[in-house]
Protein backbone atom coordinates (compact mmCIF):
# COMPACT_ATOMS: atom_id res chain seq x y z
CA UNK A 1 0.00 0.00 0.00
CA UNK A 2 2.76 2.27 0.59
CA UNK A 3 5.38 4.22 -1.62
CA UNK A 4 5.00 3.03 -5.23
CA UNK A 5 1.56 4.12 -6.29
CA UNK A 6 1.43 5.84 -9.48
CA UNK A 7 -1.48 7.17 -8.95
CA UNK A 8 -3.66 8.10 -5.48
CA UNK A 9 -2.16 7.30 -2.12
CA UNK A 10 -4.54 7.16 1.32
CA UNK A 11 -2.53 8.02 3.87
CA UNK A 12 -2.57 8.09 7.49
CA UNK A 13 -1.84 12.05 8.46
CA UNK A 14 -2.75 13.69 11.44
CA UNK A 15 -4.85 17.07 11.17
CA UNK A 16 -7.32 19.00 13.27
CA UNK A 17 -10.05 18.77 10.59
CA UNK A 18 -13.65 17.53 12.09
CA UNK A 19 -16.25 16.12 9.75
CA UNK A 20 -18.56 18.42 8.73
CA UNK A 21 -22.13 16.73 8.65
CA UNK A 22 -23.86 20.01 6.93
CA UNK A 23 -23.27 18.37 3.30
CA UNK A 24 -24.85 15.18 2.46
CA UNK A 25 -22.82 11.96 0.97
CA UNK A 26 -24.40 12.11 -2.22
CA UNK A 27 -23.09 15.77 -2.08
CA UNK A 28 -19.91 14.70 -1.22
CA UNK A 29 -19.43 11.78 -3.23
CA UNK A 30 -20.68 14.20 -6.21
CA UNK A 31 -18.01 16.75 -5.79
CA UNK A 32 -15.63 14.09 -5.32
CA UNK A 33 -16.25 12.58 -9.10
CA UNK A 34 -15.51 16.31 -9.97
CA UNK A 35 -12.54 16.06 -8.87
CA UNK A 36 -12.50 17.60 -5.32
CA UNK A 37 -10.39 15.31 -3.51
CA UNK A 38 -11.25 17.18 -0.31
CA UNK A 39 -14.71 16.37 -0.62
CA UNK A 40 -13.41 12.53 -0.56
CA UNK A 41 -11.61 13.37 2.60
CA UNK A 42 -14.11 14.56 4.21
CA UNK A 43 -16.06 10.99 3.22
CA UNK A 44 -13.15 9.36 4.69
CA UNK A 45 -13.48 11.40 8.14
CA UNK A 46 -17.11 10.10 7.94
CA UNK A 47 -16.72 6.32 7.57
CA UNK A 48 -12.84 5.82 8.54
CA UNK A 49 -14.54 4.85 11.94
CA UNK A 50 -17.45 2.61 11.13
CA UNK A 51 -15.20 0.99 9.02
CA UNK A 52 -12.20 0.59 10.70
CA UNK A 53 -14.95 -1.24 13.48
CA UNK A 54 -16.50 -3.42 11.05
CA UNK A 55 -13.03 -4.75 10.05
CA UNK A 56 -11.77 -5.07 13.50
CA UNK A 57 -15.05 -7.04 14.39
CA UNK A 58 -14.46 -9.17 11.27
CA UNK A 59 -11.09 -10.18 11.65
CA UNK A 60 -10.23 -9.54 15.49
CA UNK A 61 -6.70 -7.42 14.55
CA UNK A 62 -6.07 -3.70 14.74
CA UNK A 63 -3.00 -4.06 11.94
CA UNK A 64 -5.23 -6.17 9.40
CA UNK A 65 -8.36 -3.87 10.23
CA UNK A 66 -6.60 -0.67 9.40
CA UNK A 67 -4.79 -2.03 6.58
CA UNK A 68 -8.12 -3.14 5.20
CA UNK A 69 -9.59 0.62 5.62
CA UNK A 70 -6.68 1.44 3.74
CA UNK A 71 -7.09 -0.86 1.05
CA UNK A 72 -11.05 -0.75 0.93
CA UNK A 73 -10.86 4.08 0.65
CA UNK A 74 -8.04 3.48 -1.89
CA UNK A 75 -10.00 1.24 -4.17
CA UNK A 76 -13.24 3.29 -3.43
CA UNK A 77 -11.49 6.60 -4.83
CA UNK A 78 -10.20 4.58 -7.81
CA UNK A 79 -14.13 3.51 -8.39
CA UNK A 80 -16.04 6.16 -7.74
CA UNK A 81 -16.03 7.44 -10.89
CA UNK A 82 -18.45 4.19 -11.50
CA UNK A 83 -20.62 4.81 -8.27
CA UNK A 84 -23.90 5.01 -9.88
CA UNK A 85 -25.57 5.95 -6.82
CA UNK A 86 -28.12 2.95 -6.53
CA UNK A 87 -27.01 1.94 -3.19
CA UNK A 88 -25.83 4.52 -0.33
CA UNK A 89 -22.05 5.26 -0.04
CA UNK A 90 -22.05 3.83 3.30
CA UNK A 91 -23.42 0.28 1.95
CA UNK A 92 -20.85 0.49 -1.30
CA UNK A 93 -18.29 0.96 1.72
CA UNK A 94 -19.64 -1.76 3.47
CA UNK A 95 -19.46 -3.76 1.02
CA UNK A 96 -15.94 -3.03 -0.22
CA UNK A 97 -14.88 -3.69 3.69
CA UNK A 98 -16.47 -7.16 3.93
CA UNK A 99 -14.91 -8.41 0.62
CA UNK A 100 -11.68 -6.96 1.36
CA UNK A 101 -12.31 -8.98 4.77
CA UNK A 102 -13.04 -11.83 2.97
CA UNK A 103 -9.40 -11.96 1.31
CA UNK A 104 -7.69 -11.36 4.20
CA UNK A 105 -9.38 -14.29 6.03
CA UNK A 106 -9.49 -16.68 2.91
CA UNK A 107 -5.22 -15.69 2.13
CA UNK A 108 -4.82 -16.66 5.98
CA UNK A 109 -7.15 -19.15 6.22
CA UNK A 110 -7.84 -18.43 9.32
CA UNK A 111 -10.55 -18.03 11.86
CA UNK A 112 -10.75 -14.64 13.38
CA UNK A 113 -7.90 -14.01 15.66
CA UNK A 114 -9.16 -12.87 19.01
CA UNK A 115 -7.16 -10.22 21.01
CA UNK A 116 -6.15 -10.51 24.62
CA UNK A 117 -7.39 -13.88 24.93
CA UNK A 118 -5.45 -15.18 28.21
CA UNK A 119 -3.63 -13.77 30.85
CA UNK A 120 -4.88 -10.36 30.41
CA UNK A 121 -2.84 -7.48 31.84
CA UNK A 122 -5.41 -5.76 34.44
CA UNK A 123 -3.41 -2.51 33.50
CA UNK A 124 -4.43 -2.89 29.99
CA UNK A 125 -8.03 -2.99 30.93
CA UNK A 126 -8.62 1.03 32.13
CA UNK A 127 -8.84 3.21 28.78
CA UNK A 128 -7.00 6.55 28.80
CA UNK A 129 -10.16 7.85 28.36
CA UNK A 130 -12.71 5.58 30.35
CA UNK A 131 -15.98 7.50 32.15
CA UNK A 132 -14.84 9.29 35.19
CA UNK A 133 -18.26 7.76 36.38
CA UNK A 134 -17.30 4.29 35.50
CA UNK A 135 -16.35 2.52 38.58
CA UNK A 136 -12.83 0.23 38.03
CA UNK A 137 -14.62 -2.58 38.62
CA UNK A 138 -17.38 -2.00 35.85
CA UNK A 139 -14.04 -1.29 33.65
CA UNK A 140 -12.86 -4.76 34.62
CA UNK A 141 -16.22 -6.52 34.29
CA UNK A 142 -16.96 -4.73 31.21
CA UNK A 143 -13.73 -5.47 29.11
CA UNK A 144 -14.19 -9.35 30.71
CA UNK A 145 -17.62 -9.25 29.03
CA UNK A 146 -15.97 -7.66 25.52
CA UNK A 147 -13.48 -10.19 25.69
CA UNK A 148 -16.28 -13.01 26.03
CA UNK A 149 -18.24 -11.69 23.23
CA UNK A 150 -15.77 -11.29 20.68
CA UNK A 151 -14.69 -15.14 21.47
CA UNK A 152 -17.96 -16.06 21.04
CA UNK A 153 -18.40 -14.15 17.85
CA UNK A 154 -15.15 -15.56 16.59
CA UNK A 155 -16.92 -18.97 16.55
CA UNK A 156 -19.33 -17.84 13.70
CA UNK A 157 -19.70 -18.56 10.00
CA UNK A 158 -18.26 -15.36 8.48
CA UNK A 159 -21.71 -14.93 7.06
CA UNK A 160 -23.80 -14.92 10.57
CA UNK A 161 -20.86 -12.90 11.88
CA UNK A 162 -21.12 -10.04 9.31
CA UNK A 163 -25.25 -10.04 9.54
CA UNK A 164 -25.10 -9.76 13.46
CA UNK A 165 -22.28 -7.11 13.22
CA UNK A 166 -24.08 -5.21 10.47
CA UNK A 167 -27.37 -5.11 12.35
CA UNK A 168 -26.06 -5.01 16.07
CA UNK A 169 -23.33 -2.46 15.67
CA UNK A 170 -24.18 -0.32 12.21
CA UNK A 171 -27.78 -0.28 12.56
CA UNK A 172 -28.61 -1.56 8.59
CA UNK A 173 -31.64 -2.67 8.10
CA UNK A 174 -32.41 -6.66 7.31
CA UNK A 175 -32.67 -5.60 3.49
CA UNK A 176 -29.71 -3.71 3.32
CA UNK A 177 -28.23 -6.46 4.95
CA UNK A 178 -29.94 -8.64 2.06
CA UNK A 179 -27.97 -6.44 -0.89
CA UNK A 180 -24.65 -6.30 0.87
CA UNK A 181 -24.89 -10.29 1.53
CA UNK A 182 -26.26 -11.38 -2.18
CA UNK A 183 -29.13 -13.38 -0.41
CA UNK A 184 -32.83 -13.06 0.66
CA UNK A 185 -34.12 -11.51 3.51
CA UNK A 186 -35.21 -14.34 5.21
CA UNK A 187 -32.21 -15.55 5.44
CA UNK A 188 -30.27 -13.02 6.98
CA UNK A 189 -32.79 -13.30 9.52
CA UNK A 190 -32.05 -16.79 10.08
CA UNK A 191 -28.30 -16.19 9.79
CA UNK A 192 -29.01 -13.44 12.95
CA UNK A 193 -31.19 -16.03 15.08
CA UNK A 194 -28.54 -18.62 14.41
CA UNK A 195 -25.51 -16.31 15.64
CA UNK A 196 -27.40 -15.17 18.18
CA UNK A 197 -28.18 -18.57 19.71
CA UNK A 198 -24.68 -19.32 19.27
CA UNK A 199 -23.50 -16.52 21.13
CA UNK A 200 -25.90 -16.93 23.82
CA UNK A 201 -24.72 -20.50 24.03
CA UNK A 202 -21.01 -19.31 24.45
CA UNK A 203 -21.41 -16.66 26.83
CA UNK A 204 -23.82 -18.93 29.10
CA UNK A 205 -20.87 -21.45 28.99
CA UNK A 206 -18.51 -19.04 30.19
CA UNK A 207 -20.40 -18.03 33.15
CA UNK A 208 -20.48 -14.17 31.64
CA UNK A 209 -22.38 -11.67 32.10
CA UNK A 210 -23.72 -9.28 34.13
CA UNK A 211 -26.94 -7.98 31.76
CA UNK A 212 -29.15 -10.66 31.10
CA UNK A 213 -27.94 -13.28 33.77
CA UNK A 214 -30.68 -13.11 35.59
CA UNK A 215 -33.57 -12.70 32.62
CA UNK A 216 -31.91 -15.82 30.67
CA UNK A 217 -32.98 -18.91 30.73
CA UNK A 218 -31.12 -21.50 32.44
CA UNK B 1 -36.51 -11.01 14.68
CA UNK B 2 -37.90 -8.28 13.32
CA UNK B 3 -39.32 -7.73 16.64
CA UNK B 4 -36.53 -7.82 18.44
CA UNK B 5 -34.68 -5.24 15.95
CA UNK B 6 -38.19 -3.34 15.84
CA UNK B 7 -38.29 -3.41 11.84
CA UNK B 8 -42.05 -4.96 11.68
CA UNK B 9 -44.88 -2.74 11.56
CA UNK B 10 -47.24 -1.56 14.65
CA UNK B 11 -49.36 -4.21 14.12
CA UNK B 12 -47.30 -6.74 13.58
CA UNK B 13 -45.36 -6.01 16.88
CA UNK B 14 -48.83 -5.69 19.14
CA UNK B 15 -49.63 -8.95 17.48
CA UNK B 16 -46.22 -10.75 18.77
CA UNK B 17 -46.66 -8.62 22.06
CA UNK B 18 -50.23 -10.10 22.30
CA UNK B 19 -48.50 -13.84 21.39
CA UNK B 20 -45.73 -13.40 24.18
CA UNK B 21 -47.96 -12.92 26.79
CA UNK B 22 -49.94 -16.44 26.19
CA UNK B 23 -46.71 -18.16 24.93
CA UNK B 24 -44.04 -18.30 27.86
CA UNK B 25 -41.64 -20.20 25.68
CA UNK B 26 -41.09 -17.65 23.11
CA UNK B 27 -41.57 -14.81 25.89
CA UNK B 28 -38.92 -16.63 27.74
CA UNK B 29 -36.49 -16.83 24.44
CA UNK B 30 -37.55 -13.11 23.69
CA UNK B 31 -35.94 -12.00 26.88
CA UNK B 32 -32.71 -13.86 26.39
CA UNK B 33 -31.79 -13.04 23.12
CA UNK B 34 -32.59 -9.28 24.50
CA UNK B 35 -30.37 -9.78 27.00
CA UNK B 36 -27.25 -11.02 24.65
CA UNK B 37 -27.77 -7.77 22.48
CA UNK B 38 -27.30 -5.82 26.07
CA UNK B 39 -23.93 -7.92 26.12
CA UNK B 40 -22.81 -7.76 22.79
CA UNK B 41 -23.11 -4.15 23.45
CA UNK B 42 -20.11 -4.36 25.84
CA UNK B 43 -17.73 -5.40 22.54
CA UNK B 44 -15.96 -2.43 21.30
CA UNK B 45 -12.92 -2.09 19.35
CA UNK B 46 -9.53 -0.77 20.35
CA UNK B 47 -9.37 2.69 20.50
CA UNK B 48 -7.13 4.10 17.34
CA UNK B 49 -6.36 7.15 15.70
CA UNK B 50 -6.92 6.62 11.70
CA UNK B 51 -7.03 10.13 9.76
CA UNK B 52 -6.53 8.50 6.60
CA UNK B 53 -5.73 11.27 3.40
CA UNK B 54 -5.77 10.74 -0.01
CA UNK B 55 -2.64 12.80 -0.61
CA UNK B 56 -2.33 12.79 -4.27
CA UNK B 57 -4.19 13.28 -7.37
CA UNK B 58 -4.72 10.70 -9.74
CA UNK B 59 -2.84 10.89 -13.16
CA UNK B 60 -4.97 13.62 -15.41
CA UNK B 61 -3.62 11.58 -18.78
CA UNK B 62 -1.44 8.59 -19.59
CA UNK B 63 1.15 9.63 -21.75
CA UNK B 64 2.71 7.31 -24.19
CA UNK B 65 5.03 6.03 -22.04
CA UNK B 66 3.24 5.97 -18.63
CA UNK B 67 2.88 1.84 -18.56
CA UNK B 68 7.21 2.07 -18.42
CA UNK B 69 6.36 3.53 -15.02
CA UNK B 70 5.35 0.54 -13.22
CA UNK B 71 8.81 -0.88 -14.72
CA UNK B 72 12.13 -0.72 -12.72
CA UNK B 73 14.88 1.40 -13.93
CA UNK B 74 17.14 -1.34 -15.18
CA UNK B 75 14.24 -2.69 -16.56
CA UNK B 76 13.68 0.32 -18.36
CA UNK B 77 17.15 0.17 -19.32
CA UNK B 78 17.02 -3.35 -20.52
CA UNK B 79 13.99 -3.06 -22.60
CA UNK B 80 15.37 0.14 -24.51
CA UNK B 81 18.51 -1.98 -25.31
CA UNK B 82 16.21 -4.40 -26.63
CA UNK B 83 14.50 -2.86 -29.00
CA UNK B 84 17.41 -0.64 -30.18
CA UNK B 85 19.27 -4.07 -30.75
CA UNK B 86 16.20 -5.90 -32.67
CA UNK B 87 15.30 -2.29 -34.59
CA UNK B 88 18.59 -2.57 -36.02
CA UNK B 89 18.40 -6.10 -36.31
CA UNK B 90 15.42 -6.44 -38.60
CA UNK B 91 16.41 -2.95 -40.54
CA UNK B 92 19.24 -5.44 -41.60
CA UNK B 93 21.97 -2.29 -40.72
CA UNK B 94 25.24 -3.70 -41.27
CA UNK B 95 28.33 -1.53 -41.25
CA UNK B 96 31.90 -3.02 -41.97
CA UNK B 97 35.32 -1.13 -42.63
CA UNK B 98 37.15 -2.68 -44.26
CA UNK B 99 39.99 -2.62 -47.56
CA UNK B 100 36.67 -1.21 -49.50
CA UNK B 101 36.47 1.79 -47.36
CA UNK B 102 33.21 2.00 -45.25
CA UNK B 103 30.25 0.02 -46.12
CA UNK B 104 26.62 -0.08 -44.83
CA UNK B 105 24.31 -2.45 -45.55
CA UNK B 106 20.63 -1.91 -45.16
CA UNK B 107 18.09 -4.45 -46.14
CA UNK B 108 18.48 -8.44 -46.47
CA UNK B 109 21.43 -8.40 -49.77
CA UNK B 110 22.89 -11.37 -48.17
CA UNK B 111 21.65 -15.10 -47.16
CA UNK B 112 22.63 -16.15 -44.25
CA UNK B 113 25.46 -18.47 -45.41
CA UNK B 114 26.81 -16.11 -47.78
CA UNK B 115 28.75 -14.44 -45.64
CA UNK B 116 32.62 -14.45 -46.39
CA UNK B 117 34.78 -16.13 -44.77
CA UNK B 118 36.44 -14.11 -43.01
CA UNK B 119 33.25 -12.84 -40.48
CA UNK B 120 33.14 -16.35 -38.90
CA UNK B 121 36.54 -16.29 -36.81
CA UNK B 122 36.20 -12.15 -36.10
CA UNK B 123 32.02 -13.34 -35.03
CA UNK B 124 34.03 -16.38 -33.09
CA UNK B 125 36.43 -13.75 -31.25
CA UNK B 126 33.55 -11.47 -30.51
CA UNK B 127 31.54 -13.82 -29.09
CA UNK B 128 34.10 -15.30 -26.79
CA UNK B 129 35.13 -12.03 -25.08
CA UNK B 130 30.86 -10.61 -25.04
CA UNK B 131 28.66 -14.17 -25.04
CA UNK B 132 25.65 -11.82 -25.90
CA UNK B 133 27.04 -10.64 -29.17
CA UNK B 134 27.14 -14.24 -30.18
CA UNK B 135 23.63 -14.74 -29.32
CA UNK B 136 21.93 -11.23 -31.08
CA UNK B 137 24.67 -12.12 -34.04
CA UNK B 138 22.53 -15.75 -34.07
CA UNK B 139 19.22 -13.77 -33.88
CA UNK B 140 20.13 -11.72 -36.47
CA UNK B 141 21.32 -14.38 -38.83
CA UNK B 142 17.77 -16.41 -37.92
CA UNK B 143 15.61 -13.24 -38.38
CA UNK B 144 17.53 -12.91 -41.52
CA UNK B 145 17.00 -16.33 -43.18
CA UNK B 146 13.42 -16.07 -42.46
CA UNK B 147 12.49 -12.93 -43.84
CA UNK B 148 15.15 -13.10 -46.58
CA UNK B 149 12.91 -15.13 -48.72
CA UNK B 150 10.34 -12.18 -48.99
CA UNK B 151 12.66 -9.21 -48.45
CA UNK B 152 12.55 -6.87 -51.72
CA UNK B 153 15.36 -6.32 -53.91
CA UNK B 154 18.61 -6.18 -51.64
CA UNK B 155 20.22 -2.35 -51.60
CA UNK B 156 23.36 -1.89 -51.00
CA UNK B 157 25.02 1.37 -49.96
CA UNK B 158 28.61 1.82 -50.64
CA UNK B 159 30.39 5.29 -49.46
CA UNK B 160 33.89 4.54 -50.56
CA UNK B 161 36.69 6.11 -52.00
CA UNK B 162 36.76 4.47 -55.27
CA UNK B 163 32.33 5.35 -56.28
CA UNK B 164 31.99 5.04 -59.28
CA UNK B 165 28.28 7.10 -59.65
CA UNK B 166 28.56 10.44 -58.39
CA UNK B 167 25.00 10.52 -58.51
CA UNK B 168 24.28 7.30 -56.82
CA UNK B 169 26.72 8.08 -54.04
CA UNK B 170 24.76 11.47 -53.68
CA UNK B 171 21.35 9.65 -52.61
CA UNK B 172 23.15 7.30 -50.96
CA UNK B 173 24.69 10.00 -48.48
CA UNK B 174 21.26 11.36 -48.10
CA UNK B 175 20.24 7.84 -46.87
CA UNK B 176 23.06 7.47 -44.59
CA UNK B 177 22.25 10.68 -43.10
CA UNK B 178 18.55 10.16 -42.84
CA UNK B 179 19.43 6.44 -40.58
CA UNK B 180 21.72 8.66 -38.39
CA UNK B 181 19.42 11.30 -37.67
CA UNK B 182 16.97 9.11 -36.84
CA UNK B 183 18.94 6.79 -34.93
CA UNK B 184 20.13 10.29 -32.88
CA UNK B 185 16.91 11.16 -32.27
CA UNK B 186 15.84 7.72 -31.07
CA UNK B 187 18.86 7.81 -28.76
CA UNK B 188 17.65 11.40 -27.41
CA UNK B 189 13.99 10.38 -26.83
CA UNK B 190 15.66 7.53 -24.64
CA UNK B 191 17.82 9.21 -22.74
CA UNK B 192 14.89 11.94 -21.86
CA UNK B 193 12.56 9.43 -21.15
CA UNK B 194 15.20 7.73 -18.76
CA UNK B 195 16.06 11.10 -17.37
CA UNK B 196 12.59 11.67 -16.07
CA UNK B 197 11.77 8.07 -15.12
CA UNK B 198 14.80 8.47 -12.72
CA UNK B 199 13.95 11.77 -11.55
CA UNK B 200 10.39 10.56 -10.77
CA UNK B 201 11.84 7.53 -8.98
CA UNK B 202 13.87 9.70 -6.56
CA UNK B 203 11.20 11.84 -5.92
CA UNK B 204 8.97 9.62 -5.03
CA UNK B 205 11.63 8.17 -2.94
CA UNK B 206 12.04 11.18 -1.04
CA UNK B 207 8.32 11.90 -0.69
CA UNK B 208 7.97 8.21 1.01
CA UNK B 209 10.93 8.43 3.37
CA UNK B 210 9.66 11.98 4.46
CA UNK B 211 6.46 10.37 5.11
CA UNK B 212 7.93 7.17 7.13
CA UNK B 213 9.90 9.99 9.55
CA UNK B 214 6.81 11.55 10.24
CA UNK B 215 5.10 8.97 10.97
CA UNK B 216 8.24 7.20 13.59
CA UNK B 217 8.09 10.99 15.31
CA UNK B 218 4.46 10.91 15.76
CA UNK B 219 4.99 7.04 16.74
CA UNK B 220 7.35 8.10 19.37
CA UNK B 221 5.57 10.65 20.37
CA UNK B 222 2.40 8.79 20.85
CA UNK B 223 4.86 6.21 23.42
CA UNK B 224 5.99 9.13 25.43
CA UNK B 225 2.88 10.30 25.99
CA UNK B 226 1.44 6.83 26.79
CA UNK B 227 3.97 6.42 29.42
CA UNK B 228 2.80 9.25 31.59
CA UNK B 229 -0.89 7.57 31.15
CA UNK B 230 0.25 4.10 31.77
CA UNK B 231 2.28 4.93 34.70
CA UNK B 232 -1.12 6.66 36.46
CA UNK B 233 -2.99 3.83 35.22
CA UNK B 234 -0.68 1.71 37.21
CA UNK B 235 -1.24 3.58 40.49
CA UNK B 236 -5.12 3.76 40.14
CA UNK B 237 -4.89 -0.41 39.83
CA UNK B 238 -2.44 -0.58 42.88
CA UNK B 239 -4.60 1.84 44.60
CA UNK B 240 -8.31 -0.68 43.45
CA UNK B 241 -6.13 -3.40 44.54
CA UNK B 242 -4.96 -2.16 48.03
CA UNK B 243 -9.38 -1.08 48.48
CA UNK B 244 -9.81 -4.50 47.54
CA UNK B 245 -7.49 -6.60 49.94
CA UNK B 246 -8.40 -4.31 52.43
CA UNK B 247 -12.04 -5.03 52.00
CA UNK B 248 -11.18 -8.79 52.45
CA UNK B 249 -9.70 -8.48 55.33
Amino acid sequence: MRGGHAGPLVRQETHGDRVDMTVTDEELVARSIAGDTDSFNQLILRWEGPMYALAYRQLGREDDARDVVQDAFLRAFRALPGFKGEAKFSSWLYRITLNLCRDVMRRAKRAPFVQTPEGVDIADLVPSDAPAAESMEDVVARKDLSRHVARAMSLLPEEQRSAIILKEYHGLTFQEIAELQGCPLSTVKTRLYQGLTVVRRELDRQGRGPAGAESRTP
Amino acid sequence: MSYLYEEGTAAERLAFEAHLRQCERCAAEAASLRAVRVDMAAWTPPETVLDFRIVREPAQATSRWGWMSTMPAWAQLAAASLVIGVAAGLSGLDVQYGSDGLIVRTGWSRPAGARPAGDAPAAAAAGADHPWRAEMAALREQLLGEINQAASAPQAVRVSAGAADGGEASVDDEFLARVKQLIEASEARTQREMALRLTEMVRDMDTQRRADMRRVADGLGVLEGRTGAVTAQQREVMNYLMRVSQRQQ
